[in-house]
């Protein structure tokens, strides 16, 4: 079956309706993990070519240096990934979230 | 807990009896290249429900060995500190006794890593003790190597001052160099075992290994490398199907099959309906993985910048390419974790849109007139740590998108003793329901209680001060090795054999 994706919008959407999947989740407890996936190759196209993912954007939304933000691009796979350090130790007093899996929400409203 | 009643397996310590057990037979019998080494991934969790039917599909395949993990820091710090495992121990009942059947049935090695999920001793005990009551209900003769994963704490201390204990994020992350008195106060320290040691203690002699805290790849790389496959291509085989089918689409807990061949390997769910696509393995590599290219196992790094990945078919992938480089040190991961205090916590809702303004000061003054009507004996003391969920409990909201709904409390307290942490959440609790502040309406209370008592106790509280790397120790002296010889009589209830009286 031939499926054409539908065209995208000309402006600006968060990357929660642009993405397929926006998941995160530890490696290892001191270092959170952030996946992209996306539905087709325009779409990761949009998204890699965008500043809203660099490190410079991303940094400030979980609070760590720019420099601690590692980006990899995977166009094969049309995916995005983020890691970055935690900025508490998984299951440390007073950590919200031991396993990371709800750590993606701030990305999901950043504009693409 | 069922005790058992009938006899106990012998189990002999030490060497085992000459004859070749299930890991002497496949590595005799076995030939690359002339068939693929079938290698099924039973669990990624043991203890957690093996799907019967899966597993059953896996071994009509006649896989030449099982593997399952049973083990993951991701829980947290707490069953590392404290010896105690994650899964309920019924269900790994259960789970051991579906793989223990199937493997002794199929007469083909078993690997499990990462015992009891933490791998430290009192988790290698306990998965040890259960096998040992599945092999006795089910009349099996098994002989077993058990790695032990534990770190004295000289090893480490020593290290340390040596500068051979690094960070394993080049220092940036939340978790300093630990000092010479949190290594002592570690409850338990363990190191990841990989390939090395698995190889040690697959002697020919052994139907089964349970190993303390290992790389999750040594369960599934190490039988291939020692029959002379890539080691490449076995370790990135292993690191996809440890965690069994959640490579597929739709992801699954289901057991897979991987195929290995001398210079690729096919991945298949032995659940029907879960399919291994090219783009759906390729995405696993993603998966708890900081960088999706480069994996640093002990003996040296797997690089994945060259891995192709092709359909077979709708529900398989072929896949290739993945490198092996040696490293000329081998380097383990250390973890530990120390007792930091007793924990409770109080649960409310807060419905009242003022007292939610109010919430942050209001917690503050709170504490402080908790703090003054409970004065501390010496050595005593108390942290409080709110997670107030509807505003920031989980992550950073952005400045006008907090939510105007209810919020959620969890106000968990740690304490110096469990007497003192409940007394803290009770006193708290009634200090905050009444707590009077300016422009507050609901003069009555403050909060919501679904049920009492609402403040609960809630056991002891760890934190990880160890996840680190080690440099500059060999292997082989960190991690012991035993053997055990489980012989369980025929019919055990009739047989005299009986060496000692069961517990009841």
């Amino acid at each position: 079956m031939t499926h054409l994706p539908a065209p995208l919008p000309t402006t600006e959407i968060p990357l929660g309706r642009l993405a397929r999947v926006v998941r995160s989740k530890n490696a290892g407890p001191t270092c959170l993990t952030i996946d992209l996936f996306f539905p087709d190759a325009q779409a990761y196209a949009r998204a890699a070519a965008s500043d809203a993912l660099q490190p410079q954007a991303v940094a400030p939304l979980y609070g760590v240096p720019v420099s601690q933000v590692r980006r990899f691009e995977l166009p094969d796979i049309f995916a995005l990934k983020l890691s970055l350090p935690r900025r508490r130790c998984a299951g440390d007093p007073g950590d919200g979230d031991c396993y990371g899996a709800q750590q993606h929400v701030p990305l999901l409203e950043v504009m693409l | 807990m069922t005790a058992p009643r009938v006899a106990t397996p012998v189990a002999t310590t030490g060497a085992l009896p000459g004859t070749a057990g299930a890991v002497g037979r496949l590595l005799r019998t076995h030939r690359p290249g002339q068939e693929p080494l079938r290698v099924l991934s039973a669990s990624g969790q043991l203890g957690y429900g093996i799907v019967e039917a899966s597993l059953e599909r896996g071994l009509a395949r006649r896989p030449h060995f099982i593997g399952c993990d049973m083990g993951s820091i991701d829980p947290g710090p707490y069953y590392l500190g404290s010896g105690a495992m994650a899964a309920p121990e019924a269900m790994v009942r259960r789970d051991l006794g579906l793989v223990l059947a199937a493997a002794r049935r199929h007469d083909i090695p078993l690997l499990i890593g990462s015992a009891g999920t933490a791998g430290a001793r009192p988790h290698l005990a306990a998965t040890l003790a259960l096998v040992r009551e599945v092999a006795q209900a089910q009349g099996l003769n098994l002989r077993l190597a058990l790695i032990d994963s534990d770190l004295d704490s000289a090893v480490l201390t020593r290290a340390l001052a040596e500068g051979r204990l690094q960070p394993l994020d080049d220092g940036e992350g939340p978790l300093p160099l630990p000092t010479a008195e949190d290594i002592h106060a570690c409850g338990h320290r363990v190191a990841q075992c990989g390939t090395e040691t698995f190889r040690r203690a697959l002697t020919p002699e052994v139907d089964m290994v349970l190993a303390g805290r290992a790389c999750d790849t040594a369960i599934f790389a190490t039988l291939p490398e020692m029959l002379g496959y890539d080691a490449g291509l076995a370790l990135h085989m292993a690191k996809i199907v440890e965690c069994t089918s959640l490579c597929c689409e739709p992801g699954g807990r289901d057991a897979i099959l991987a195929e290995l061949w001398p210079d690729h390997f096919v991945l298949e769910s032995m659940n029907p309906a879960l399919r291994a696509t090219p783009a759906s393995v390729a995405a696993h590599a993603l998966y708890e993985q900081a960088d999706p290219f480069v994996v640093e196992e002990p003996t040296g790094t797997l690089d994945l910048r060259q891995a192709r990945y092709q359909a077979v078919d709708e529900r398989r992938t072929r896949v290739t390419g993945a490198r092996f480089t040696a490293r000329s040190q081998p380097t383990l991961k250390v973890e530990g974790a120390r007792w930091v205090g007793s924990r409770a916590v109080l649960l409310a809702g807060i419905a009242d849109p003022v007292m939610q303004g109010e919430l942050p000061t209001a917690l503050a003054k709170v504490e402080a007139k908790v703090r003054a009507l409970l004065p501390l004996s010496e050595g005593q003391a108390w942290t409080l740590h709110p997670h107030v969920y509807g505003q920031d409990a989980i992550a950073q909201v952005p400045a006008g998108q907090t939510r105007q709904t209810e919020l959620g409390l969890v106000l968990e307290f740690i304490a110096s003793d469990a007497a003192l942490a409940q007394t803290v959440a009770a006193v708290f609790k009634q200090n905050l329901l009444h707590h009077g502040y300016p422009g507050r309406l609901s003069t009555a209370g403050n909060l919501a209680f679904a049920f009492t008592p609402s403040e609960l106790a809630a056991g002891e509280a760890y934190r990880f001060a160890i996840y680190h790397r080690l440099e500059g120790e060999d292997p082989a002296q960190i991690f012991q090795i035993r053997y055990e010889a489980l012989d369980t009589p025929a019919t055990p209830a009739a047989t005299p054999a009986i060496t000692e009286a069961c517990p009841a």
